[in-house]
């Protein structure tokens, strides 16, 4: 008997969940460690060292989220193991502790008492015995199923609510139907599609916690009293041809199908591996956004672009989806999927949408996307306000 | 071929899915069901991806599109007019943008 999933060849973690990429991660707990994190994969062949500007002086809720997405992104499936370099011990070896749960290997390293050099040198030696003993990890044949993925649009334009979200919004039915978790976010671009999205919430609860969230977000935007119409739509949205935050709300909830809302999730909620279709509440900067889906355990992200966005994530796979016919001959090296025929109403939208679902396989089977042969490893912690 | 396409029946912008010149008369497409639209003369360039009216829309009546308010008419706008930030304006959050 055939099952009902398609199968993917990918890699089982210690507690059961899926990746699709065997990274060693190099992650630094803070900016005055990304010195020792890059020495380290300059010296190790096959490391990815993730650098970030934070971690000194945060405190409450912002601490929190930085432990969280730090942690998140080593346990991420994606990682086979992982080295935390901090100042300090205590924050290192918390950030670790959050890694170890999974099962996977992790080491920590503090940088006061040795300098960086000792430091590079500790830290290399475990860094190597990791890169090779994720070499020898095969991938295994798996059913597409209670794995997670996210997805997000960017440098949108009309073509995107047009056609690559609508394509998009047909795999995402397709993964969800199979039990998988699809991530979603964006809080403040849902503005004038926000009831659409409440609406599709059946739970009252997690539809009240949706709209508190949302409003709490919008709240903190009006509160600057800025003139938001600067920066959304954004310059390149408005070239695309968006005219306003609603009209580009109603083009981004496209992409999310036509599932039921079954999982909402605040800045520090885990998400489940069989969620269903997710809101996650992130900025809707596209590398913050990524960031906090991967380290909610997102191992495929799915990134639809009018005007041609680049972002890409260290240890996750980015798939660039356009059907903008003049970004896709522009900035040909940074998509990956074309649907401009959608666009051109030369395809139907199914056939658009499986064109999209049988890259999204080859590239969980191993094929690099654009944004990871370019080096597009942006990494970029949400921050909720001021440091001490 | 159809140049513009329009996400609801109750739209009145249609977006152009190629590039169309002022003075083009250019055939609408609906999405639902890929039937054939309006033909409706551009009165200005509208770029791929930009709006085209499918009516006079008065100055302070919504601006229509998948069957939803996206903002409101800053003027009158024309039947074949190009319809973007220079004569429509968010509903959300146009009055924010005037402090």
């Amino acid at each position: 008997m055939t099952s009902k999933y398609p199968t993917i060849k990918a890699y089982i973690r210690p507690d059961g969940s899926i990746g699709v990429r065997n990274h060693v991660a190099i992650i630094p707990v803070d900016d005055l460690s990304n010195t020792a994190a890059l020495g380290v994969a300059k010296l190790i062949r096959g490391t990815i060292a993730i650098p970030h500007p934070y971690g000194r002086l945060q405190f409450g809720r912002d601490l929190d989220l930085l432990f969280h997405i730090l942690s998140g992104t080593g346990a991420n499936p994606n990682v086979y193991g992982a080295i935390v370099i901090g100042i300090e011990d205590n924050w290192a070896n918390k950030v670790a502790d959050g890694i170890a749960k999974t099962g996977k290997p992790v080491y920590a390293f503090g940088i006061e008492g040795n300098g960086d050099l000792r430091t590079i040198e500790m830290a290399s030696r475990k860094a190597k015995e990791l890169v090779q003993e994720a070499s020898e990890v095969q991938r295994t044949e798996v059913d597409l199923t209670g794995i997670q993925f996210s997805i997000k649009c960017g440098e949108s334009d009309t073509t995107s609510g047009l056609a690559s979200n609508p394509a998009l919004g047909y795999v995402v039915d397709k993964l969800v139907d199979l039990g998988n978790t699809v991530m979603f976010g964006e809080t403040s671009e849902l503005t004038g599609g926000e009831d659409i999205v409440a609406n599709r919430i059946s739970d009252p609860t997690l539809r009240s916690k949706f709209m508190k969230i949302y409003n709490e977000y919008v709240s903190v935007i009006e509160r600057e009293g800025v003139d938001l119409l600067g920066s959304q739509p954004t310059e390149g949205n408005i070239k695309g041809g968006l005219s306003t935050i609603e009209e580009k709300a109603l083009g981004n909830i496209q992409k999310l199908g036509t599932r039921p809302i079954t999982c909402v999730a605040d800045y520090l909620d885990p998400v489940p591996r069989n969620a269903g279709l997710c809101f996650v509440n992130t900025s809707s900067a596209a590398a913050e956004a990524i960031t906090l889906f991967a380290a909610k355990g997102s191992v495929l992200h799915f990134f639809t672009t009018g005007q041609g966005n680049l972002v890409g994530h260290p240890v996750i796979p980015v798939i660039k989806i356009s059907a903008n016919p003049k970004t896709i001959k522009a900035m040909s090296e940074h998509i990956d999927v074309d649907v401009s025929d959608l666009l051109e109403l030369k395809v139907s939208l199914t056939e658009a949408g499986e064109r999209i679902f049988n890259y999204a396989l080859r590239v969980m089977n191993g094929r690099l996307t654009a944004a990871e042969v370019l080096q597009h490893d942006e990494f970029s912690p949400i921050k909720l306000y001021i440091s001490a | 071929m159809p140049r513009f396409a329009i996400h609801n029946r109750e739209d009145n912008v249609g977006v152009a899915i190629e590039d169309i010149k002022a003075g083009d008369e250019a055939q609408g497409v609906y999405i639902e069901d890929r039937s054939m639209g309006p033909v409706i003369k551009a009165l200005e360039d509208i770029p791929l991806g930009h709006k085209i009216a499918l009516r006079d829309i008065k100055a302070g009546e919504r601006v229509i599109k998948y069957g939803r308010p996206i903002g409101v008419a800053t003027r009158d706008i024309k039947v074949g007019e190009h319809v973007h930030v220079h004569n429509v304006k968010s509903i959300r959050w146009g009055n924010l943008a005037r402090r």
